[in-house]
């Protein structure tokens, strides 16, 4: 911890690799996240960011390396303890609980906030939760559908919802895994702009998995460049943007 | 197929509870006018189709509210009643007795099922859920101590109040009317608790419950244990009905039949446990009494409700009745 890069550093990767069969996915990956900044890994299909995220967030075991968040090795944590820890995520393929309502979808991910209480008495008596997912539906401009069934939502919503369910218990860090995957235009500027609030209005420290790379140049602090499961460049926009090796890896030789 | 069965019909509970009161109060009346009448067979066949929706209702809190489906949850309504049957005969003929130690035993053999039976999923757990009654059943089967395959006659006629004896029909119909609606009230009422809440994610999405903090397996544990204590306390009332109690009530067959009971009377509805039960309770009587081959007939129709009532009878009540009802709004002012 006495390296001076670590000092803000909310999330500290360091040396992390996995291999599937041959294939090195990913391979002695390193960077740090720092605490209040957006962090979004880019690269080329293929490059390893989606496994990257994984191994970051628990989904998969690393065979070597560490994760260590606000100082604690949690390397490899089941989902429950990486929440506990105050990391939380949210998947590409959206993952809701389709069969129950929207505000039901957020009142269970906020009753992580009663801290272990409250199991056994009615619902309406679970007045953080329900307040937590109040605020959620509020801010996620959702209240007007908070009764309908989360599989009833358009594709933007789900999205949206998707993050929204992440943020309930108050998370230190959110973990994005291309939170803008398969939306239209608008929905993607309105969505970049919401992970940009997150960051400067509520502090929260996010780290983005993103295909599209002007909506990262644009909304993100630190950008980490990977390719065939190395990090090849990381720094503000602006450098990575000019930095050769991106733009090789990105559009070949000939540029 | 197992999705399509085991989605709860409807979230508004109204149409529910006016089906839970219809049950209710109809079962007493049944068995009042049956007393008046003089009979006591039907009577206790009644009894018998309350205590065996107790058996319906664990397997519906696990198939229906949980989406795992038990195909060995009879071992604990014939642990319930051989513990039960044990206590009256050799310890004391005291019905509370029987009730607790039958209670405390059955929470203990479904920690111990469940720690086995809960890390596996889909159509896993169910062949562990099956296996475990095999086993234990077979067991029973062989144990001499336990009357073996002819299970254990002599069970003592219990004092439940005084004045109310278990062999009074109607009054151990009423005991185990209060009994069973009991355990579905207080099933009910977790329902509507952020614990039965979380029962329905892990149906809906077990995967993302972990993402949001919970760790699904303890409260699938929880869930196996409660069933496993319904189950238990419906069996402990059976010997107190029959008087003997057999291996047979672990087997498969009545297993099958709780989970059978549950989908046609409409999964993850709770009243719909009873319901089932109490229609195949009568459809075996009425025709057992024409045929030796009722099951036939029986089987028969389980694949035509599966077919064309997929969500059971009150699944299939719930949306005639709240429409019902929205077409004849009532002056409610909140």
């Amino acid at each position: 911890m006495s390296h001076p890069s670590e000092q803000d550093a909310i999330l500290s990767v360091r040396g992390l690799g996995v291999r599937f069969g041959e294939l090195k996915a990913v391979h002695d990956l390193s960077f740090d996240a720092q605490r209040g900044h957006i962090t979004a890994i880019i690269g080329p299909n293929g490059a390893g960011k989606s496994t990257a995220f994984n191994l970051i967030s628990g989904a998969i075991t690393p065979r070597s390396g560490q994760v260590h968040f606000e100082g604690h090795n949690v390397t490899g944590f089941a989902p429950n303890k990486m929440l506990a820890a105050g990391l939380s995520r949210s998947f590409q393929i959206t993952n809701l609980f389709f069969d129950l309502s929207v505000h039901e979808n957020l009142r269970l991910a906020a009753h992580y906030l009663e801290q272990g209480k409250g199991w056994w008495s009615p619902v309406h008596n679970s007045q953080v939760a329900l307040a937590r997912a109040d605020e959620l539906l509020t801010q996620f401009g959702l209240t007007h559908k908070a009764h309908e069934l989360a599989g009833h939502l358009s594709h933007g919503e789900q999205r949206r919802l998707e993050i929204a369910v992440a943020l309930a218990s108050k998370p230190r860090m959110l973990l994005l895994d291309e939170p803008t995957q398969g939306m239209s235009h608008a929905d993607t500027q309105e969505t970049a702009e919401l992970i940009g609030r997150l960051a400067s209005d509520f502090g929260l420290s996010v780290l983005l998995v993103e295909h599209d790379v002007e909506m990262v140049m644009r909304v993100s602090d630190h950008v980490v460049v990977m390719a065939q499961g190395m990090k090849i460049a990381d720094g503000t926009p602006e450098a990575v943007r000019a930095n050769p090796a991106v733009q090789t890896a990105y559009f070949g030789d000939k540029h | 197929m197992l999705d399509r069965l085991t989605s709860s019909p409807s979230s508004k509970p109204n149409a529910v509870r006016f089906l839970a009161w219809v049950f209710f109060s109809a079962a007493l009346l049944f068995a009042i006018v049956g007393t008046l009448m003089g009979d006591s067979f039907y009577v206790r066949l009644a009894t018998e189709a309350l205590i065996f929706g107790g058996l319906a209702l664990s397997v519906d809190l696990l198939l229906g509210h949980v989406g795992l489906l038990p195909l060995g949850q009879a071992l604990f309504f014939g642990l319930g009643a051989y513990v039960s049957a044990l206590v009256l005969k050799h310890w004391a003929a005291s019905f509370l007795l029987a009730i607790a130690v039958s209670v405390a035993l059955c929470a203990l053999a479904g920690l111990i099922g469940g720690l086995i039976a809960i890390r596996s999923k889909g159509v896993y757990f169910a062949l562990i859920s099956f296996g475990l009654a095999q086993v234990v059943s077979k067991v029973i089967y062989n144990t001499r101590e336990l009357g073996a395959s002819d299970g254990m006659t002599g069970v003592p006629i219990v004092t439940v109040l005084p004045g109310l004896q278990t062999d009074n029909p109607l009054g151990f119909f009423i005991v185990t009317w209060v009994v069973i609606g009991g355990m579905y009230l207080g099933l009910r009422y977790v329902m509507q608790t952020p614990m039965g809440r979380l029962f329905a994610a892990i149906r809906v999405n077990e995967h993302r419950v972990g993402f949001l903090g919970f760790d699904a397996w303890h409260f699938k544990l929880v869930a196996f244990v409660a069933a496993a204590v319904v189950a238990g306390l419906s069996g402990a009332l059976y010997p107190m009905l029959r008087g003997f109690v057999s291996p047979e009530l672990m087997f498969f067959q009545v297993s099958g039949s709780a989970v059978v009971n549950v989908i046609v009377g409409g999964s993850g509805t709770l009243i719909g446990a009873l319901y089932g039960s109490g229609l195949l309770t009568v459809l075996k009587s009425v025709l057992g009494s024409f045929t030796a081959h009722h099951h036939i007939v029986i089987g028969f129709l389980f694949v035509v409700v599966v077919i064309a009532f997929p969500r059971g009878i009150v699944g299939y009540l719930v949306p005639l009745l709240e429409k019902r009802g929205s077409n004849n709004p009532r002056g409610g002012q909140a």
